[in-house]
Formats: C-alpha cells, sequence, structure tokens
C-alpha cells in the first residue's frame, strides 16, 4: 500500500513538472529565484564557501562531485525567508490555476 | 550533533541528523512541525524521554512524502519539493562555474593577497576618517610652471595670472608700468619708435591714460573700438605732436607748432582758429561749429599755400596702399626717428606710410588717421590727389 501511495505521488509529481516546463513556469520561476538570490547576497556568500572549500581542498585535487556535496546543503539553508516565502507562493498560485484548468 | 540550552526555538537543517533542542513545556509537537514547514522542511518528530521532560529528539529528514501526513501536507511538500529543486539548480550553475575557474586558474585572481588587505583595511575609530588620517586641512603645493617657484594652492591661480601675464588685473598694471617708462622715454629724447613695442599694442586695451604720443604710434589698434575712436578723435590728435601735458583743452595753441605739426593737425582735425580763444578746433574733420570754408581758409593762413581741399569726400586711399605699401613700409621703418620729410619722397606714399593695411575698405578719415605715424611728418592735408 505504501508502494502504491508511493507510485502515486511520483506521478503526480511528474505530471507536475511536466506542467510546469510546457507552460514556461519552470524557466520563469528559475529566472525570478537567480534575481532575487544575487539580490540578497546569496551568491556571493555561497561563492566565498566555495572557495573556502577549493582551498580546503587544494585547488589542483577539486572535482566538480567535491563541491556539488559540499554547497548544496549550504545554498540550500542559506536562502533567506522572504526569497522562499514568494517562490512558494508563485509555485502554489500556478499548481492552484493548474487545478482549475 | 547536540545543541543544548538553545534559547530560541530555531531549528538548524541537517537533513538525517539527530537534534537535541531545550525547548518549553507548552511547545507541542504540532507547532513544532507548523514552524518547521514554514521552512519548507519536513519533521518527523519523536519524542523521547531523557532525563528530563522537555528535551524532544528531533529527528530531520529530507523532505519525502509519507502516508501518514493529510493532504494539505502532500500539497505542501509538493511545493517545497518544487522550490527545492529549482534552488539546486542555481546551486549546480554556479558550483560548474566556480569548478571551471578553478581550472582556469582565474577563480583567486580578483583577491586581494592577505597582506595588502590587512594595510588598507576600513578603519572605524572616532574622530579619524575610514583611510585612519585625523581631517585637518591639507595644504597642496604647487609649483608654478613659468617661474618654477612653489606656491600654496589656494594662491596659485592669482599668481599665474601676474606671472603669464594673462587677465585683467596683470594688464592693468603692466599698462601703468609702460605709460611710466614712456613717458620716461619721452622727456630724454624727442621721438619716439614706431617699432620697438609691439606689446604695447596690447596695453592699450583697458587705459585711457597712456601716453598720447604712444597712443598716436598704436592708432591701427586703437580706431577699432568706437569708444577709442571717439576718444581719439576728440582729444589724441590735437594733442598729439606738442601738447604732452595731456591738457583736457578741446582746442590747440598752433603758435608753437612746427610747420610739420600744423600739417598733421589740419589733416586730422577741423582745426579752424577759433576768434575768442586763438585756439585750433580739435573736433573732427565734419564739426560743424565750421564750415568747410573756414578749413580752407585756415590751411591757406597756417601753411601759406593755396590748395584745393574738398575736406568732406571720402578719399579711397586704399589703392594707393595697394600699390605702395611696400615701399611705404620699408620708408616707415628706414625713417624711423627722423622727422625731417624728405622731399623726393612721392606724395602718395607720405599718406600710406605705415598703415598696416588692416581695415580694407573704411572711410578715409580713419584711414588718415591711422595714417600717422611719429615717423611719418611728411604727411599733410595737401597730399591726397
Amino acid at each position: 500500500m505504501a508502494d502504491d501511495i508511493k507510485r502515486k505521488d511520483a506521478q503526480m509529481r511528474a505530471t507536475i513538472n511536466q506542467k510546469l516546463v510546457e507552460t514556461g513556469e519552470r524557466d520563469r520561476l528559475k529566472d525570478l529565484l537567480r534575481t532575487r538570490l544575487i539580490e540578497c547576497g546569496w551568491r556571493d556568500q555561497l561563492k566565498q564557501h566555495c572557495k573556502e572549500v577549493v582551498k580546503q581542498k587544494g585547488l589542483e585535487h577539486i572535482t566538480v562531485d567535491d563541491l556539488v556535496a559540499e554547497i548544496t546543503p549550504k545554498g540550500r539553508a542559506l536562502v533567506p525567508d522572504n526569497v522562499k516565502k514568494e517562490l512558494l507562493q508563485r509555485i502554489r498560485t500556478f499548481l492552484a490555476q493548474q487545478a482549475d484548468n | 550533533m547536540v545543541a543544548n540550552n538553545c534559547p530560541s526555538n530555531r531549528l538548524s537543517v541537517r537533513p538525517s541528523f539527530c537534534v537535541r533542542l531545550s525547548l518549553s513545556a507548552e511547545l507541542t509537537s504540532d507547532l513544532l512541525t507548523r514552524s518547521a514547514h514554514q521552512f519548507g522542511v519536513l519533521v518527523r518528530i519523536r519524542c523521547t524521554h531523557n532525563f528530563e521532560k522537555h528535551f524532544l529528539c528531533l529527528q530531520l529528514m529530507d523532505s519525502l512524502p509519507f502516508s501518514h501526513l493529510n493532504g494539505d501536507l502532500d500539497h505542501e511538500t509538493l511545493v517545497s519539493d518544487v522550490m527545492y529543486e529549482l534552488i539546486d539548480d542555481v546551486t549546480l550553475g554556479l558550483c560548474f562555474e566556480v569548478h571551471r575557474a578553478c581550472k582556469n586558474g582565474t577563480l583567486f585572481l580578483g583577491d586581494t593577497d592577505p597582506k595588502s588587505q590587512r594595510e588598507h583595511e576600513l578603519v572605524d575609530r572616532a574622530g579619524v576618517d575610514v583611510f585612519g588620517h585625523v581631517p585637518t586641512k591639507k595644504q597642496f603645493e604647487c609649483v608654478c610652471p613659468n617661474c618654477q617657484r612653489n606656491l600654496a594652492a589656494s594662491r596659485f591661480a592669482p599668481h599665474l595670472e601676474k606671472c603669464m601675464g594673462m587677465g585683467r588685473n596683470s594688464s592693468r598694471i603692466a599698462n601703468r608700468r609702460q605709460a611710466a617708462m614712456a613717458k620716461e622715454n619721452e622727456s630724454s629724447r624727442m621721438s619716439v619708435l614706431g617699432d620697438d613695442s609691439a606689446d604695447d599694442d596690447n596695453d592699450l586695451d583697458w587705459s585711457y591714460h597712456v601716453d598720447r604720443k604712444i597712443k598716436k604710434l598704436k592708432k591701427d589698434k586703437s580706431t577699432h573700438s568706437p569708444r577709442r575712436n571717439k576718444f581719439n578723435r576728440f582729444h589724441k590728435n590735437g594733442d598729439s605732436s606738442s601738447d604732452r601735458s595731456a591738457t583736457p583743452e578741446p582746442g590747440l595753441s598752433y603758435e608753437h607748432l612746427s610747420q610739420e605739426e600744423r600739417k598733421q593737425i589740419l589733416v586730422n582735425t577741423c582745426g579752424v582758429i577759433s576768434e575768442h580763444t586763438k585756439k585750433m578746433c580739435a573736433k573732427s574733420q565734419k564739426c560743424h561749429q565750421h564750415t568747410d570754408d573756414q578749413r580752407v581758409k585756415v590751411r591757406q593762413y597756417l601753411l601759406g599755400q593755396s590748395m584745393v581741399v574738398d575736406e568732406d569726400t571720402t578719399i579711397d586711399i586704399d589703392s594707393l596702399d595697394d600699390v605702395d605699401s611696400s615701399q611705404s613700409l620699408r620708408d616707415n621703418l628706414w625713417e624711423g626717428g627722423s622727422n625731417a620729410s624728405s622731399p623726393a619722397d612721392s606724395t602718395s606714399t607720405n599718406n600710406s606710410t605705415g598703415s598696416k593695411k588692416r581695415n580694407g575698405p573704411k572711410s578715409a578719415k580713419l584711414k588718415k588717421k591711422k595714417s600717422r605715424y611719429g615717423s611719418d611728418p611728411r604727411s599733410s592735408p595737401f597730399d591726397f590727389d
């Protein structure tokens, strides 16, 4: 039964993602997110963190995977609340629109 | 990771970490869940009883759907999932960029070395600016390019004015100096050269009290401005050769004038001798107080020659200039100091001598004035045929 729910859930997600891409909403959301993150200084903060990681690991031996593994959680954590709220709001609105159609 | 005695109820988001928080007793698990969702994180709360009852052990998990949660939460999960995917995308982009910069060697290119960083750090003390300097006015010194002196910056501009000789004040001072010098020169010698003071031309721009002798020499320039024309006509011509005392009399006494001087005056001024004062009229040729007849009579009387003079016609001396300019200039230059007239010279050159042909088609009146130079006493009212 849990698998069933899981399957349904996955299906639902797939549908939502498809809708997002088709309507172009995903790209718009991504652009909006990028702009907001640059404005609030998130990008610079994270880049500074990257540099520290690189210094720590060594410039020669750094790999993309290393970086991704280190940076992704930090990136999620550093996003300010207002940006998150705004994004969530827009996604909810989009889903509501889709539900209506 | 343990965070004991946190004063706030904030959660540090660490996937699959067990966090022990000290919470107030009123806080229920529901409230905790709700506040955790604000951050888009699914919280699974497991209450365990440890030493004290108000310790909760929270197990934070990655946001995954769980069947025991209600539909709202599912929805929220979905939404936050979408959001996190977007955030991850952006983060990935940054990672790629940084990694590329690493391999290209441009990652640390824009940074300053730690030593300079420490040196130029912002200063935040009281009474001192961001550079660490005390806010006093610094006196800047500059070197004058003309005289190579060290000057204070505030005094630089006025000094430069005087030093280079530009600007109003400096020309006034220079004029005064010239006037003084010229007066000296004249008292010592009779003639004044026309060529040796080319820069005196500039000084005449503003001063009206320059010595009349010099003014006579500079008639070319002096006739350009209407103001000076008026002045010249009424004062300079009459008083030019003899009256150096700068008397403001409108008339001239002719008795002590030499023949040449009389001729000069008669060329440029009305010249009619007044009955009352026995002086020559210093007004222009077209003065309305006297008739042409009178002027003719005066010339006959003074110069002792019969002549046909038509004072009012505008004689075109330009043509004469064209023909004789070179010769006249040469004459002028060579006979610089002498007042003696050489009768061998053609009459036509007399009028045009020294005139520098600057004014093209101007009236004869101005031309006549212009053509007079100290070295050219030959010009006379007879010579404009």
